[in-house]
């Protein structure tokens, strides 16, 4: 297995996705200061200022919305294998199919972290100097600030494992990207009008999300489209696990049904 | 030593029966050609001895087992197909890093397998700039990494030059020399003509013949010009068992069962002139013609 997880990163680093994922990472975080820089009280319609709680939590909010990306970064990864022809080579290498699947999620894990952590320490710079260039004080205690962004990190990693899952099961990253940016913008909100759902919500990847990143603006804004009080939000710890659930559950059923066909 | 033994293979895809009851056997230090026309199993059957397809019937191992269940895959059986690709943004050489950790073999194993297969030229090429040829040789390259007792090589040649073919060839065979099972498909007799000691044809996926390539080739005749070739027709048959004699024109006879010198003195003896006398033997690649209904 160690071997299978070697080699997975000797691929992920040997191919040109990396420097666009560390890329897109740095983007990111230059994301949220360019955000924090413009100030959320001159968004349109304004917000509170950085100065206050919500305005400091809604740039960081914004920058969580950012996750998808590494989500795309561990889709491509996957399907590529399916569209460049190498997985006949991995499977005749990893014949118990199963297992070449579980070193790509060990590495996309530690690739996603790694991606979280570079945009969190560039938005963590971004922002207090974009604070500091406008002579204001973030709405939020340093600690607290470095505590979300480090929320933000491991959600990114997270959505890179359902990326991973969900190419894996599909094999097709347009097709995956497809049902994960529906699902998020589409399906969800209107899942949410059954009556009844909306008390699942906190479970919902929508609701896991907005725990584990600690940005509810959407899941309030979801809740009053849906008529009514947003619900109790699960801990961080447990939104999180909740997501690496989803990623657990699409990674069984690439194994169960889309690693079991034959490769012709 | 391990060797290939498929037995009783099929696969069906919906009502097309891609392999039906197929047995045959990779014997340890020889080359074994796979020999179909296009379309006739060849890849399905391959693909199915690699785990890659599950068969509907039958089974195939390696050494006895099951390609699933070996122990050290790569380094039982290398297999080069005709589908499998590489990462277009990866060198040659990170192509063979990627498997080479995979496999848990020794780093220095990529330079190795590159130096044995010409890789090493264009080895920091991306592989997305490879002609087909240098794929070819990566494919194969890939296959060797584990120093496999087993090779099995879907159209090895496909896109190999005359020179990488004759290459080819006696690289397979010194392959085979080392005491490896190597199992080479081809569509194109003649590629595999010199290089094989022994066939298995299929055709619409059931075995046609399996054996040593020497009995592939037909029983030797002989072809006879003469006036009087319907005096030797009437007279060469009660000369031995198992002679016949055919006219194929009013002045022409094909013999079998009669070496030339025994009916040129036959002729002489009755006075019967002769305008030719040909020992005629068929080509492999008609009797591959034959046996895989293509035209005579």
């Amino acid at each position: 297995m160690t071997a299978f997880v070697l080699a997975e990163w000797r691929r992920l680093i040997s191919a040109r996705l990396w420097r666009w994922g560390v890329l897109a990472a740095i983007c990111s975080g230059a994301f949220a200061a360019l955000l924090a820089l413009i100030g959320p009280e001159n968004f349109d319609p304004p917000l509170p200022g950085l100065h206050t709680t919500e305005g400091t939590r809604v740039v960081l909010g914004l920058l969580g919305l950012l996750a998808f990306v590494p989500a795309l970064l561990g889709t491509s990864a996957v399907a590529a294998e399916y569209r460049h022809r190498t997985i006949t080579t991995t499977v005749l290498y990893a014949p118990r199919r199963w297992t070449a699947l579980a070193a790509k999620i060990v590495t996309f894990a530690a690739a996603g972290l790694a991606y979280g952590a570079i945009t969190a320490a560039v938005a963590a710079a971004g922002l207090f100097t974009a604070a500091a260039a406008k002579g204001v004080t973030l709405g939020l205690p340093a600690g607290e600030v470095l505590g979300l962004l480090a929320r933000i990190a491991v959600t990114m990693g997270v959505y890179t494992l359902l990326g991973v899952g969900f190419g894996a099961l599909l094999r097709n990253q347009v097709a995956a990207l497809v049902v994960l940016g529906s699902y998020f913008y589409v399906v969800e909100t209107a899942l949410l009008l059954v009556p009844g759902v909306k008390a699942l919500y906190p479970y919902l990847p929508g609701g896991a999300t907005a725990a584990l990143t600690g940005f509810t603006y959407l899941a309030d804004a979801v809740a009053a489209q849906a008529g009514g009080e947003a619900g109790a939000l699960l801990p961080a710890s447990l939104g999180g696990a909740v997501l690496v659930g989803y990623a657990a559950l699409a990674a069984l059923a690439a194994v169960a049904v889309s690693l079991r066909r034959d490769i012709t | 030593m391990t060797a290939v033994e498929v037995r009783g293979l099929g696969k069906a895809y919906g009502p097309v029966a891609a392999v039906t009851d197929l047995s045959f056997d990779v014997p340890p230090g020889e080359v074994t050609a796979f020999l179909g026309p296009n379309g006739a199993g060849k890849t399905t059957t391959m693909r199915m001895v690699l785990g890659l397809v599950a068969p509907d019937t039958g089974s195939a191992t390696i050494g006895g087992v099951r390609y699933a269940g070996l122990r050290r895959p790569a380094a039982t059986v290398g297999a080069v197909l005709d589908t499998s690709g590489f990462h277009p943004d990866h060198t040659a050489r990170a192509h063979l890093q990627v498997y080479a950790r995979m496999g848990g073999f020794p780093r220095h194993r990529a330079e190795e397998v590159m130096d044995l297969t010409g890789v090493t030229p264009f080895a920091e090429r991306l592989t997305r700039a490879l002609s087909t040829g240098m794929r070819q040789r990566l494919h194969l390259a890939t296959a060797l990494l584990g120093d496999p007792g087993v090779l099995l090589l879907d159209e090895p040649a496909n896109g190999l030059d005359p020179e990488g073919n004759a290459w080819l060839r006696g690289f397979l065979r010194e392959l085979a020399a080392q005491g490896r099972a190597v199992l080479v498909s081809s569509h194109v007799l003649s590629e595999v003509e010199q290089l094989a000691d022994r066939v298995v044809v299929i055709r619409e996926g059931r075995l046609a013949v399996a054996g040593p390539v020497a009995d592939l080739y037909g029983d030797p005749g002989v072809l006879i010009r003469s006036p009087g070739a319907a005096t030797l027709r009437a007279l060469l048959p009660g000369l031995g068992e198992g002679v016949t004699a055919e006219c194929t024109a009013e002045d022409a006879l094909l013999v079998h069962g009669l070496p030339a010198d025994r009916i040129a003195a036959e002729a002489s003896a009755h006075g019967i002139p002769l305008h030719e006398i040909t020992p005629i033997r068929p080509t492999l690649e008609q009797t591959f013609l034959n046996l895989t209904g293509g035209p005579a």
